[in-house]
């Protein structure tokens, strides 16, 4: 037993069920006292909230700081030397590898989950009428799907930053390692409290919580709101992070236009996650507030205004939507140079290109509520503003292309991965503007065509360049490639039952069936589609499930990663894999352009002392 | 054209005078203001590094007199920021440039044994027919386009046609399959192309690709392409969107009234509520949406437009939707709403004017089968009681008050007797027989709005006022 408790997860999760306990029973003896009527949503909520502080507390997240607070010393997170095994990866720890890892573990559990709340219901869509699920489980798991899937992004995403951002750019560590591990560990309570608003009854909304719905609907949807609250600090928290190390902890000679592409892209995204993300924690809490103590923001009996929701809600929701795609953009960006044997095309104008999607991305949020009744002149602002974000985006499709033209294309698994994120990305692009210019979007915002649109952006910029990441950067973590073949079967099942999936959405939503729907009248003729949909969804079940078997088999019998596998110019590739504790034994020194593949400078970084990997491999 | 140069002092070191003669003067011609330096040995070289501190050294790579080892170890100890050119006249275009910023003792090594076997001029690749390339996969693209999209156009993507709202949208979705079409196949051909021509062979795996670093001229072109087309996009979207919301003012007026999880219409012109909306063809109609709980979307798909009903007394939303085509369509709520949103559908009946009356008679009938009682029903929703009394006063218009059976002076002086006739041809053509002492002020088109039904209804409620 005690044993156990030396993982702290484990502890965390006792912690949290405490905390819970513990603010479930303080509301209850609270209200009792004052004679108040017995309510379990407060009781709920507020156990909620203590739950997550119980987890971080059992944990250790705090203890350094509670020391700092009196006055004791803490030793310096370079200076401590973990222990090193497989232990350390299930408690905290500083180190931003095992952090980076922690958050790619979070981010694949979220992944099944989310799918398997999709796998559910597309099950249930098989068939018209209600076959095995109730309404109500049936717009709890569409919401469940929807922000699963987008917390298992932001921990993907996280994931990547965390691994490869310190070293791409020659730091020892994130810039602030303790908030690091925090901004992990906040998101573990923050997804099981999302979760756990299945117990509570659920919630009808979807994930988008709109009210007066959101206020009337079973209280499954405080529990819902609390989640999305906690995971909003761990993305906050974390890009601060990542904004500080990308600006403070370059090597000496590593300019902001010799970063790694990555680099730029992780910063636009942290800029966004850093600026955004307040806004739909406070609307949810607004809600949530309003719920519990009856405040009026929203609902129009009590004076409120539906409509402020929506603005607040998607003030964040739509820039998140870019904060989710341009590490995969990136990732795309500094991937490409590799496989095709040349530079990067533009690399100024693609840095440049990140910024100034994160720059419009928030003045568009109101194209999502072309229909929902905002003020009527807002609507033709709103639409030009929406369609110049094709500016930006078609300057990386433009230069992905010509670094690709005239290259020496290597068809290695990671880049089959890059080659199907550039095609989904782009389907997701150029069903867009349909739903930029507002007579069109009239149509179709709220169909199946909305869905296929988004998932196709998501999956191009998402899920197949982390993918991708998750192929090339895993020797580095393990010390063992990935096996290709495996590799190969998880791509084409991946890439084309996306296509089926998403193209099939798109058109049965363009000939009218609307989102989020349990039901559909067979009269419509929708069920061989919607067959079609739902068996392409489980061909990417199964790639995907292709891929976990790929993850293990490869980290115990995978073939030993020697040296630089990839012929990377990239400086993480310079050292041994897996990654040695502190990274770089010496400063990295800048001394060539990072992706000079094709040009005289020999190197990109160079390691004063330390033996180059290419030559350890020869 | 003469340019000022980007270095002010170059050393040229070679034994051949008519190496650096000859340099300095190509140099000459192309910059001005440059001091030059010659020097024909070794140590004269090397003295000369650290006491004049050229910008520039340029070294004959075919003298064998001078020992490269040692000249670039003394280069990369120097603190003054220096360049090194190495160029060689045997062959032809052989020339390296190395910057001291960036120059280190290992890459110093790597170029040594590199610079021996082969010189880094021949390392990248020439960009072998790249013109031959870009016009086949530039054809390919034309063609790709054109087949995709008469494939979008002939896959039959969009419901039927049934409003004049639809007609305008659907022009617009055109324009955008076109786009779709065009986009895809740019991309998408240019990369299976290169995938076909520039895939590595094996045993090639590692040599580098062109040498293509960027061009700030396409780029500045793909950006403002883009940006032409999306300011050109919108503005005709916004157009689009004018067309989509011009308004009749004739429109029939129905309200909407969505609550979880079903559908109300009412037509207050009648008085009427039902469960189904029935709607006459070619007749614009206003719906003025609300809801009592949550929000709701009302959305009939061939109508193609769609608005949120929401909650709230001061947040009655407007849509306006001209049916041109009869048939049974469904209002489906596209907003989630909880429960039985799935299940939230009403039919939509668009009918001719006759059946479209036949059926409001049939309502109106099933509230009272007193034809005065209707008729007075109808004058109070058709506005006719703010001109004309009932009880004698004068208004605006004659008084109803004893209209039926009585003499009747016209304004051009004839006298007639009112009837039936006479009194349906002043509601449907007011201004063909104006009573004496009255405006032509009562508008023409009741004919539209009332049904002939309704019209005998109302002449019944005025024969009713003795």
């Amino acid at each position: 037993m005690r044993k156990i408790f030396q993982y702290g997860l484990v502890r965390g999760i006792f912690g949290q069920i405490l905390g819970m306990a513990l603010g479930y029973g303080l509301v209850t003896v609270l209200q009792l006292l004052s004679g108040a009527r017995l309510r379990a949503e407060p009781a709920w909520v507020v156990g909620g909230a203590f739950g997550a502080i119980g987890f971080l507390i059992a944990l250790g997240a705090f203890t350094d700081w509670f020391r700092m607070a009196k006055g004791e010393n803490v030793p310096e997170p370079e200076e401590i030397e973990e222990p090193q095994g497989g232990k350390r990866y299930w408690g905290l720890s500083y180190d931003h590898k095992v952090i980076g890892v922690q958050y790619g573990f979070l981010s694949l559990f979220l992944l099944v989950l989310g799918g398997l709340f999709g796998l559910i219901f597309r099950t249930e869509l098989l068939a018209p009428q209600l076959q095995f699920l109730s309404f109500n489980l049936f717009n709890t798991l569409i919401g469940l799907h929807g922000m699963v899937l987008i917390a298992s992004i932001l921990m993907g995403i996280a994931a990547i930053s965390n691994y490869i951002i310190p070293l791409l750019i020659g730091a020892r560590d994130m810039a602030f390692p303790r908030l690091n591990a925090f901004s992990f560990w906040v998101a573990v309570p923050g997804a099981l409290i999302l979760v756990w608003s299945l117990a509570l009854g659920g919630f009808e909304t979807g994930w988008t919580g709109y009210p007066p719905l959101s206020i009337r609907g079973p209280m499954g949807v405080q529990m819902f709101f609390l989640g999305v609250w906690l995971v909003g600090w761990s993305s906050i928290l974390g890009a601060l992070n990542l904004i500080a190390t990308i600006l403070r902890m370059r090597t000496p000679g590593m300019s902001m236009f010799r970063m790694p592409i990555l680099a730029w892209s992780v910063l636009a995204t942290s800029i966004i996650a850093l600026t955004a993300t307040q806004l739909i924690g406070l609307s949810f809490q607004l809600v949530l507030f309003e719920r519990l103590l009856g405040m009026g923001f929203f609902e129009p009996s009590n004076g409120g205004n539906p409509i402020l929701f929506q603005h607040l809600f998607w003030f964040y929701s739509h820039p998140a939507v870019y904060i989710f795609v341009l590490p995969g953009l990136g990732v795309i960006s500094e991937l490409l140079p590799v496989f095709v044997r040349k530079p990067l095309f533009g690399y100024k104008w693609v840095a440049m290109s990140s910024l100034g999607i994160a720059l419009v991305g928030f003045l568009v949020w109101a194209h999502h509520m072309f229909a929902a009744g905002m003020e009527e002149y807002l609507r033709v602002p709103f639409m030009y503003s929406t369609l110049l974000v094709a500016v930006p985006t078609g300057v990386k499709f433009f230069s992905w292309t010509a670094t690709i033209w005239q290259g020496n294309i290597r068809l290695r698994v990671p880049m089959l991965f890059i080659l199907g994120s550039i095609i989904i990305f782009l389907l997701g692009g150029i069903t867009g503007p349909m739903l930029g210019t507002v007579s069109t979007d009239l149509h179709l915002t709220d169909t199946y065509y909305v869905v296929g649109h988004f998932h196709a952006t998501m999956f191009g910029g998402y899920i197949f360049p982390f993918f991708a990441a998750l192929y090339y950067w895993f020797p580095k973590i393990t010390g063992r490639q990935m096996s290709e073949k495996l590799g190969q079967w998880q791509f084409w099942l991946l890439f084309i039952g996306f296509m089926v999936m998403s193209l099939g959405q798109m058109r049965i939503g363009m000939l009218g069936m609307r989102r989020r729907i349990a039901d559909y009248d067979p009269a419509m003729g929708f069920q061989i589609p919607n067959i079609i949909i739902t068996l392409a969804g489980f061909m990417v079940a199964i790639s995907v499930l292709i891929l976990f078997i790929n993850l293990y088999r490869s980290a115990r019998f995978g073939k030993v990663a020697v040296g630089n596998v990839w012929q990377s110019r990239s400086p993480e590739w310079q050292i041994p894999s897996p990654t040695p504790q502190h990274n770089y034994p010496v400063p990295l020194r800048v001394v060539g352009e990072p992706y000079d593949y094709a040009g005289g400078s020999e190197q990109y970084v160079e390691l004063d002392g330390a033996a180059p990997a290419a030559h350890a491999a020869d | 054209m003469r340019q000022t140069p980007l270095f002010r002092k170059v050393l040229i070191a070679s034994a051949n005078p008519l190496f650096g003669k000859g340099l300095q003067q190509i140099y000459r011609q192309r910059f001005e203001a440059v001091e030059f330096l010659l020097t024909s040995s070794m140590e004269e070289t090397l003295a000369q590094l650290d006491r004049w501190q050229p910008d520039l050294v340029i070294v004959d790579y075919d003298d064998k007199t001078i020992h490269r080892e040692e000249f670039l170890s003394h280069f990369i100890t120097g603190q003054h920021p220096m360049q090194v050119m190495l160029v060689s006249l045997r062959e032809s275009g052989a020339v390296v440039v190395y910057d001291r910023k960036t120059l280190t003792p290992a890459q110093a090594d790597a170029w040594l044994s590199d610079f021996q076997s082969n010189p880094p001029s021949k390392r990248s690749h020439p960009m072998k027919g790249n013109t031959r390339h870009l016009f086949i996969a530039g054809g390919l693209v034309i063609v790709a386009t054109a087949l995709m999209y008469f494939a979008l156009l002939g896959i039959n993507l969009l419901p039927d046609q049934a409003s004049t709202q639809a007609q305008a949208i659907d022009r617009l979705f055109n324009a955008h399959f076109f786009m779709i079409a065009l986009l895809f196949s740019l991309i998408t051909v240019f990369i299976g192309y290169s995938l076909f021509a520039f895939r590595s062979k094996p045993g090639t795996e590692d040599q580098p690709g062109a040498n293509m670093k960027g061009n700030n001229t396409l780029e500045i072109i793909w950006t403002l392409i883009p940006l032409a087309t999306v300011l050109i996009f919108s503005f005709f979207g916004a157009r689009n969107l004018a067309e989509t919301r011009v308004a009749d003012p004739q429109a029939m007026e129905v309200k909407v009234i969505a609550r979880q999880w079903d559908w109300v219409f009412e037509y207050p012109a009648y008085g009427i509520k039902s469960n189904e909306l029935v709607l006459p063809v070619n007749r614009q109609v206003l719906l003025k949406l609300t809801s009592l709980d949550v929000i709701h979307s009302f959305w009939v798909p061939e109508f193609r437009v769609k608005q949120d009903a929401l909650p709230g007394e001061n947040l009655v939303k407007e849509l306006r939707i001209t049916p041109i085509k009869e048939g049974n369509y469904t209002v489906m709520c596209a907003e989630l709403c909880g429960g039985a949103h799935a299940n939230m559908n009403r039919p939509v009946v668009v009918v001719s004017k006759q059946e479209f009356d036949a059926w409001v008679s049939s309502k109106v009938n099933a509230v009272t089968a007193d034809p005065v009682e209707r008729g007075k029903r109808w004058a109070e929703l058709s506005g006719c009681l703010s001109c004309h009394s009932v009880d004698g006063t004068k208004l605006v218009g004659p008084t109803w008050k004893g209209a039926y059976g009585h003499t009747v002076e016209l304004t051009d002086g004839t006298t007639l007797i009112s009837d039936d006739a006479y009194l349906y041809t002043s509601i449907v053509n007011p201004a063909s027989q104006l009573v004496k002492g009255y405006p032509n002020s009562m508008p023409g088109n009741y004919a539209d709005q009332l049904s002939d039904e309704q019209i005998r209804d109302i002449i019944a409620y005025i024969k009713s006022l003795k």
